[in-house]
């Protein structure tokens, strides 16, 4: 059995480990993973994958957009946050400094009628760039962006202007305009 | 305080080349064939397949790396402890005999305080295998990459999974998803990454 590849998927796998299987399910694949080595690895892989992904977001080396409740919970589970708060239209004079380690945009937004949402960014550092189909909840009103910290801290005093797009198959409406004015700390 | 780097080494993978093609349950009838003697290189070998599959195993139910490597080391110590005493009676179902133990070790905590000092005193172990026998560590650089060439949602999704290992009907209701749509999002995302990692690592 050991020496035989792995048969089970990887998404039962990590159901597995995220508790989402019944109890006679579980306890089933509690005794395959103990006999079989390689679906045993199979699953640490997946496992070492998911611990790169938090240090990866831990460490501020990502942008992603994620809802208000989850940056809630990393700020309650120990993370240091420098938050801004925008309505469209605003701007804010923004940095980042040592100690920071995310730094995220609060935008508000009526996002109720929205099936599809995009953001475009205009950067006087990096140029524009669009993110596509971003994930959020319309019953929020608006969205928390998280910036790089890595990339932030390379930044000398520039602009960021943002924009939210709601896309309905061809069309395309503004929702908001938001402008971060940053400086170095 | 005990310490397992205070006492004989773990034996080198090369060291014990000639036992890596045994499985469990031959290993486990060595080890029961030998008694009252032991044979070392019987028992290095079952603890080093089975250690990585104790402490996954106590990852998962304990969510702490020091208490799985605790179950792990704990663990090892009863089932050869049992092995030598020839209280297993079916060695052909040795993982079975450890994952019980383990279940029970975690059921009952059993694994702190007095008694498992007792216990490593009255069994002294120089058999555990290293804390981290760890697969080669993933390319930071290549990772991020990968990350930032995701879908948004997927990403998103992938943050919220892992940050905290939660179950999807968790990252569902922050974004109004329904579970289903999120393992979905999760599957492809995992597939995507992993593919890229892959490829980028063939590429280099």
């Amino acid at each position: 059995m050991s020496r035989t590849s792995c048969t089970t998927e990887p998404q039962e796998l990590l159901q597995y480990w995220l508790g989402e299987l019944d109890e006679p399910h579980e306890s089933r694949l509690d005794e395959h993973l103990f006999a079989c080595s390689a679906c045993s690895e199979r699953l640490r892989t997946i496992v070492d994958l998911g611990a790169a992904i938090r240090s990866e977001f831990a460490s501020g080396t990502l942008n992603v957009v994620l809802p208000e409740p989850f940056i809630r919970a990393v700020k309650q589970a120990g993370l240091r946050v420098r938050e801004y708060t925008l309505d469209p239209g605003g701007s804010v004079a923004c940095t980042v400094t040592p100690d920071d380690d995310l730094v995220v945009a609060y935008l508000h937004a009526p996002l109720r009628d929205v099936r599809r949402l995009d953001i475009l960014i205009d950067d006087t550092t990096s140029g524009k760039h669009r993110a596509n189909d971003v994930a959020f909840d319309p019953a929020r009103n608006g969205l928390v962006a998280v910036t790089s910290t890595s990339y932030l801290r390379t930044l000398g005093y520039s602009q960021q202007r943002v924009r939210l797009v709601a896309v309905d198959g061809a069309d395309e409406r503004v929702i908001g305009d938001y402008t971060f004015n940053h400086s170095p700390s | 305080m005990f310490s397992l780097a205070a006492v004989t080494p773990y034996p080198s993978r090369m060291s014990i080349a000639a036992s890596d093609a045994e499985d469990d349950a031959a290993l486990a009838r060595r080890i029961i064939g030998c008694a009252p003697d032991r044979d070392a290189a019987a028992e290095a070998e079952l603890c080093r397949r089975l250690g990585p599959r104790i402490r996954l195993y106590g990852l998962k139910h304990l969510r702490d790396k020091a208490s799985a490597a605790d179950l792990m080391q704990d663990v090892l110590v009863m089932v050869l402890q049992k092995l030598r005493e020839g209280s297993v009676r079916e060695p052909e179902r040795v993982a079975s005999f450890v994952l019980g133990t383990a279940r029970q070790m975690v059921v009952d905590g059993r694994r702190s305080g007095r008694r498992r000092v007792r216990i490593l005193e009255a069994f002294p172990i120089d058999l555990m295998p290293p804390d981290e026998e760890a697969p080669e560590p993933l390319d930071t650089g290549r990772l991020q990459n990968c990350l930032a060439a995701l879908p948004e949602r997927e990403r998103a999704v992938l943050v919220m999974t892992f940050y905290d290992d939660r179950p999807a009907d968790a990252v569902a209701a922050d974004l109004g998803l329904s579970a289903g749509n999120v393992r979905v999002i999760r599957h492809r995302g995992l597939e995507r990454l992993r593919g890229c990692i892959e490829l980028s690592g063939a590429a280099t």
